[in-house]
C-alpha cells in the first residue's frame, strides 16, 4: 500500500498543552497508512467489440479502484491468415492482400511488398516510378495519420476533428479512386512498376490536397494542442523512456516521441529519401502528448516531401524495361505470338524470383514495416512475412498503462495508433 | 544521406557511432561485401557460427548453433562494437519436407546503422530454442507468435501460449508447410467448434491474493487447463469452478 | 412494443382485427405507423472489424452523412440497436462474439453483411476465416464490394428500410422470433456449411508451387490441396 503524507494543524485544545498555548504552525507531517478497504481487484473486459479499441482488440484489465494493476491485451480476433495465403499466391497477387492488411495506409503496404520483391530480384525501378511511389507513400502516411487524428480526438472527447479529418480523407479517397479505381483497397503497385501510370491531373490533385491539408491541420491543432482537457488527458500519460522504447521494439512515431531519432527513411534510406529535405520530429517525454505532437508534425513534413517529390516528378515510363516482370503491351499481345505466350506465361505462372530472401524495411505510417520475402526460386514465396509495426507497438501497452487510471488506457491505446488488420494478420 | 539534418544516433553510445559509412546504408549501389560483425563473431564463437550468407545484394545472414544462440545474441546486443540494440523481428521459416525450421532474428543497431540477420536451424522433431525476452522485451509477443504459428517452443519465455489463434485451437500450427490452407477440420466442424467457444471462457475463478474471495481470472494466468462448463443442474451449492493446478 | 401482446389483445376482438395473416384496415394503418417509425430511426450496431469499418466510418462522416436516414446514433451497445452492420472479415475466433452480439440485440432486429469477406469469406478462403457470416447469424441484406463504397452501404440500409416497410405486426412473430434453443448456435445447418468446404472457383488453383522443393519425395501430407 502506498503511504500518504498529510499535513494537519492541531486544534487549540486545553488537553494538548500544559500552558494553554496553541500549537504554532504546522505539525510535522505524519505518515498514515492508506486505510484498508478490504477491496478486491476487479477485472474488466474491454472489447473485442468496443468503440475505443479501434477494431477488435480485447483488453483484460485488472483494476484496483480505478488504477490499472494489470493489463492483458488479447489479440487474434482478426487473424485472417495473410501469411499462409501469400504462400499460395504469386508475387503480384500478394499485392491485393497487402492493402487489406493495413487498410489505413494501403499504398505504403503495396509499395513495401513490391520493393522487397524487386530487391530480391535485383530490379531497379524507373525514376518516375520511384518518385511516384514516394508520393504515394507520403500521401498515405497523411491518410493514415488523419484517421488516427480523428479517432484520437473522439477518444479524447472531441467529435469535430473527426469530421474535419474525414473531410480531408475524402480527398485522398478521391485521389486513390482516380488512380486505382478503389477507395481503400488500392492494389496500385506491381513488381517492376505500377498498375498504370497516374491519370492526367493526378499530381495536381495531390498538390491541391497538400495545400489544403495544412489548413485543416492548423484548425485541428487550434482545437486540440492547447485545449486543457486534451492536455490534461495526454500529458504525462503512458510515458516510456528512450532506452525502454528501443528495448520494447517501439518504432515509428511512438519511438520518436521517446526521443530516439530512428526513422527508416533517414537511417536506412530507400528511394532517395536522403535527397529530400525533411525533418524527423522528435519528442521529449515519450508520453501520449508527445506522440500526438510527433504525428502532427510528421504530417506537415510529409506535405513537404510531397511538394518536393511533385516538383521533381520526371516524365518517362513507370514500368521497368524488363521482360521478366513486365507484361507486354496489349497491342503486342494481340498481334505477336511470342508476346502473347509471354503474356500468358506471366499471368498463369507468375513472376519467378531467384532463390534467396530479402528483408526490406520501410517507414510505414505506424513504424518500421519490414517485408520479409523468402523465395525458393518459384513464382510464389515460400515464406512471406510482414514485420508488423503495430503488433510490436501494441505489445508495450501493458507496460504503458499499468499504474495509470482506467480512463488513460483509452488514451494510451489511441496514441499507439494501431491497426488490427496488421496486428492479427 | 544528409548529415546535417540527420540527428545523431541514439546518444546512449556516442563515440563509437562516428565512423558510419553513409554509403553502406544505401541499398543497390554501395553493395557491401563484408559485414563488420562477421569476423568478430567467428573469432569469438568459433564453430558455433555455422555459415555466413549474403542475400539480395547486401543482407548478411549468419547461421548459428541452436544451443549457443542466446549467448551469441547477448554478445551482439551488449558488445559495444556491435550493440544491436533493436530487435526488429523474430520469425520462422518452414521450407517444408524434412528440412529444418529456421528461426530468424532481424537485428538492427541504431547507433551504427547496421542490420544483421541471425538464423537458427531447428529440426522438426526438436523445436526448442532459448527465448531472448531477457535481452529484448520486443521478443515477447513475436516469440509467442512463432510458437503459435510454427510450434517452436522457447525456453524460459515468461508467457508462452497461443496469441493469434484461440487458446483451445486443436488443429495444430498453421504456418507449417504440412498444414493445409483451409485447416485440418471441415468447415462445419470449425464453425461448430468456434461457436462452442464461450466468449467468456477465457476466465476462471481463482483467488488473486490471500484472504480474497475467488474471482474470475484468465485461466492461462494460472497455468491451468480449460475449465469444463458447469452443467445447469449441477447440485454443488457453491459456484466455484474447478481451478487449474 | 411486444408483438404477442397485440396479437393476444386482437384475438379477442370481433372480426379479428389483429387476426394473423389477414390484413385489415386497422392493422395496415398500425403497421404503417409503426413501420414508419421503425425504419426512420434505425440505430445501427457497427460491428466493424476491418477495411469495411473504415468505409462505414466514412459513411457516417462528413460527406456521406448516414444521419440523413435516421441513423444518427451509432449504438455501440447491442442492447439498444436495431441493425447489425457486420463490416469486415470475421475469423472463427470472433464468431462467438458476433453470435453473442446478435443474441443480445432485442427484437425486432435486422442485419447487414457488409463486404465480400463478411458475405462469403472473400479472398480469405483460409483456415481461420468464417466463410460468410450467414453461417453464424441470419442476414437480411448483403452489400457486395471489397470494401463497398459508402453509397453501397447506404443503399443496403435503404433496402432494410424497404424491407421494414413491407412487414406487418401480425406476421412479425413468425419470421422474427428465435427460439431460445437457437441462441449461440450456428445459423446455417451443417450440410450447408460443409458445402462451403468444397473446392470451387479460384480456390482450386490454390496450391503451393515452388522451384526447389521437389514435389514428390519431400512433400509432407497436406502440402497440396486435394
Amino acid at each position: 500500500m502506498t503511504k500518504r503524507t498529510v499535513e494537519y494543524q492541531v486544534s487549540r485544545t486545553p488537553e494538548l498543552g500544559t500552558d494553554f498555548k496553541p500549537a504554532q504552525g504546522l505539525m510535522t507531517p505524519t505518515e498514515l497508512e492508506e486505510p484498508s478497504l478490504l477491496s478486491e481487484n476487479m477485472l474488466i473486459n474491454v472489447g473485442p467489440q468496443h468503440p475505443a479499441t479501434h477494431g477488435v482488440l480485447r483488453l483484460i484489465l485488472e483494476l484496483d479502484g480505478e488504477t490499472v494493476v494489470r493489463c492483458e491485451p488479447n489479440i487474434g480476433y482478426l487473424h485472417s491468415s495473410f501469411e499462409k495465403l501469400a504462400e499460395y499466391r504469386t508475387y503480384n497477387q500478394i499485392v491485393t492482400l497487402t492493402d487489406r492488411m493495413d487498410y489505413l495506409a494501403p499504398l505504403i503496404y503495396n509499395c513495401a511488398h513490391v520493393m522487397a520483391v524487386e530487391k530480391l530480384m535485383g530490379i531497379e525501378v524507373t525514376e518516375r516510378c520511384k518518385v511516384l511511389r514516394v508520393i504515394m507513400m507520403e500521401l498515405d502516411r497523411i491518410f493514415s495519420h488523419l484517421l488516427w487524428l480523428g479517432t484520437w480526438a473522439i477518444d479524447v472527447g472531441a467529435f469535430t476533428p473527426f469530421l474535419y479529418s474525414f473531410q480531408e480523407r475524402e480527398k485522398v479517397y478521391s485521389l486513390h479512386e482516380s488512380f486505382t479505381g478503389a477507395r481503400i483497397t488500392t492494389s496500385a503497385t506491381r513488381v517492376g512498376g505500377l498498375m498504370a501510370d497516374v491519370p492526367e491531373g493526378w499530381p495536381e490533385g495531390v498538390r491541391e490536397f497538400a495545400h489544403g491539408v495544412v489548413k485543416t491541420l492548423d484548425e485541428v491543432e487550434y482545437l486540440l494542442s492547447t485545449n486543457s482537457i486534451h492536455l490534461g488527458r495526454t500529458q504525462g500519460v503512458g510515458a516510456i523512456s528512450g532506452e525502454d522504447a528501443i528495448n520494447y521494439g517501439f518504432s515509428g512515431p511512438n519511438l520518436r516521441a521517446s526521443g530516439v531519432p530512428y526513422d527508416v527513411r533517414k537511417d536506412r534510406p530507400y528511394y532517395d529519401y536522403e535527397t529530400y529535405d525533411f525533418e524527423v520530429p522528435i519528442g521529449e517525454h515519450g508520453d501520449c502528448y508527445d506522440r500526438y505532437m510527433v504525428r502532427m508534425e510528421e504530417m506537415r513534413q510529409s506535405v513537404r516531401i510531397l511538394h518536393q517529390a511533385l516538383d521533381r516528378l520526371p516524365d518517362g515510363p513507370v514500368d521497368v524495361d524488363d521482360p521478366r516482370v513486365v507484361l507486354p503491351t496489349k497491342t503486342d499481345a494481340m498481334n505477336d505470338m511470342e508476346s502473347m505466350i509471354h503474356h500468358f506465361k506471366q499471368i498463369m505462372d507468375g513472376i519467378k524470383a531467384p532463390p534467396g530472401e530479402c528483408y526490406f524495411p520501410v517507414e510505414g505510417s505506424k513504424g518500421e514495416l519490414g517485408m520479409y520475402v523468402v523465395s525458393d526460386g518459384g513464382p510464389k514465396p515460400i515464406r512471406w512475412r510482414v514485420r508488423p509495426p503495430s503488433f510490436v507497438n501494441l505489445s508495450v501497452i501493458p507496460k504503458l498503462v499499468e499504474g495509470e487510471l482506467l480512463a488513460d488506457v483509452i488514451m494510451v491505446n489511441a496514441s499507439l495508433d494501431i491497426v488490427l488488420g496488421e496486428i492479427d494478420r | 544521406m544528409t548529415d546535417e539534418s540527420q540527428p545523431s544516433a541514439f546518444e546512449g553510445i556516442e563515440g563509437e557511432g562516428t565512423e558510419i559509412d553513409a554509403s553502406s546504408a544505401r541499398m543497390p549501389e554501395g553493395i557491401e561485401k563484408t559485414h563488420p560483425s562477421i569476423d568478430p563473431l567467428g573469432a569469438r564463437f568459433g564453430d558455433a557460427i555455422l555459415r555466413h550468407e549474403v542475400s539480395a545484394g547486401d543482407e548478411h545472414i549468419v547461421y548459428v548453433e541452436a544451443e549457443r544462440s542466446l549467448e551469441i545474441l547477448e554478445w551482439l546486443k551488449d558488445d559495444p562494437d556491435q550493440s544491436f540494440n533493436y530487435l526488429s523481428d523474430v520469425t520462422a521459416v518452414d521450407y517444408g519436407g524434412d528440412r529444418p525450421i529456421q528461426v530468424v532474428y532481424q537485428l538492427y543497431s541504431i547507433p551504427f546503422r547496421r542490420a544483421l540477420r541471425i538464423k537458427v536451424e531447428l529440426p522438426v522433431e526438436a523445436l526448442e530454442i532459448d527465448s531472448v525476452v531477457s535481452l529484448w522485451q520486443s521478443a515477447n509477443w513475436l516469440e509467442r507468435e512463432v510458437y503459435d504459428l510454427f510450434g517452436v517452443r522457447f525456453r524460459n519465455h515468461p508467457d508462452l501460449r497461443r496469441i493469434l489463434m484461440p487458446p483451445n485451437y486443436a488443429e495444430g500450427h498453421p504456418l507449417r508447410k504440412d498444414f493445409p490452407l483451409r485447416g485440418r477440420f471441415s468447415r462445419a466442424e470449425q464453425t461448430r467448434r468456434a461457436l462452442e467457444m464461450d466468449a467468456d471462457d477465457y476466465y476462471v475463478e481463482a483467488q488473486l491474493g490471500p484472504g480474497r474471495e475467488p474471482q474470475l481470472v484468465p485461466w492461462q494466468e494460472l497455468g491451468g487447463e480449460p475449465v469444463k462448463k458447469r452443467e445447469p443442474d449441477a447440485e454443488s451449492g457453491d459456484g466455484t469452478k474447478e481451478e487449474g493446478p | 412494443m411486444s408483438d404477442s401482446s397485440i396479437e393476444k389483445a386482437g384475438s379477442g376482438l370481433p372480426g379479428g382485427i389483429f387476426g394473423s395473416g389477414t390484413p385489415t384496415f386497422l392493422t395496415t394503418k398500425v403497421d404503417f405507423v409503426i413501420n414508419w417509425a421503425r425504419r426512420n430511426s434505425l440505430w445501427p450496431m457497427p460491428f466493424g472489424t476491418a477495411c469495411c469499418a473504415i468505409e462505414m466510418m466514412a459513411s457516417a462522416a462528413t460527406k456521406n452523412d448516414l444521419a440523413r436516414f435516421g441513423m444518427e446514433r451509432m449504438s455501440f451497445s447491442p442492447r439498444q440497436a436495431d441493425v447489425l452492420i457486420c463490416a469486415g472479415r470475421v475469423p472463427y475466433k470472433l464468431a462467438p462474439v458476433l453470435r453473442r452480439i446478435w443474441d443480445q440485440m432485442p427484437q425486432p432486429k435486422w442485419s447487414v453483411s457488409m463486404g465480400a469477406c463478411a458475405s462469403s469469406g472473400g479472398v480469405f478462403d483460409a483456415y481461420s476465416m468464417v466463410q460468410g457470416i450467414d453461417t453464424i447469424i441470419p442476414v437480411d441484406v448483403y452489400v457486395p464490394g471489397c470494401p463497398p463504397r459508402p453509397e453501397g452501404l447506404i443503399y443496403g440500409l435503404m433496402m432494410i428500410q424497404e424491407k421494414i416497410r413491407g412487414e406487418t405486426l401480425g406476421r412479425h412473430s413468425e419470421h422474427r422470433a428465435e427460439s431460445p434453443d437457437e441462441v449461440g448456435r450456428p445459423h446455417a445447418d451443417e450440410f450447408k456449411v460443409a458445402a462451403l468446404s468444397g473446392p470451387f472457383g479460384n480456390s482450386t488453383r490454390q496450391n503451393r508451387t515452388s522451384g526447389l522443393v521437389p514435389a514428390s519425395r519431400r512433400e509432407r501430407p497436406g502440402d497440396r490441396l486435394p
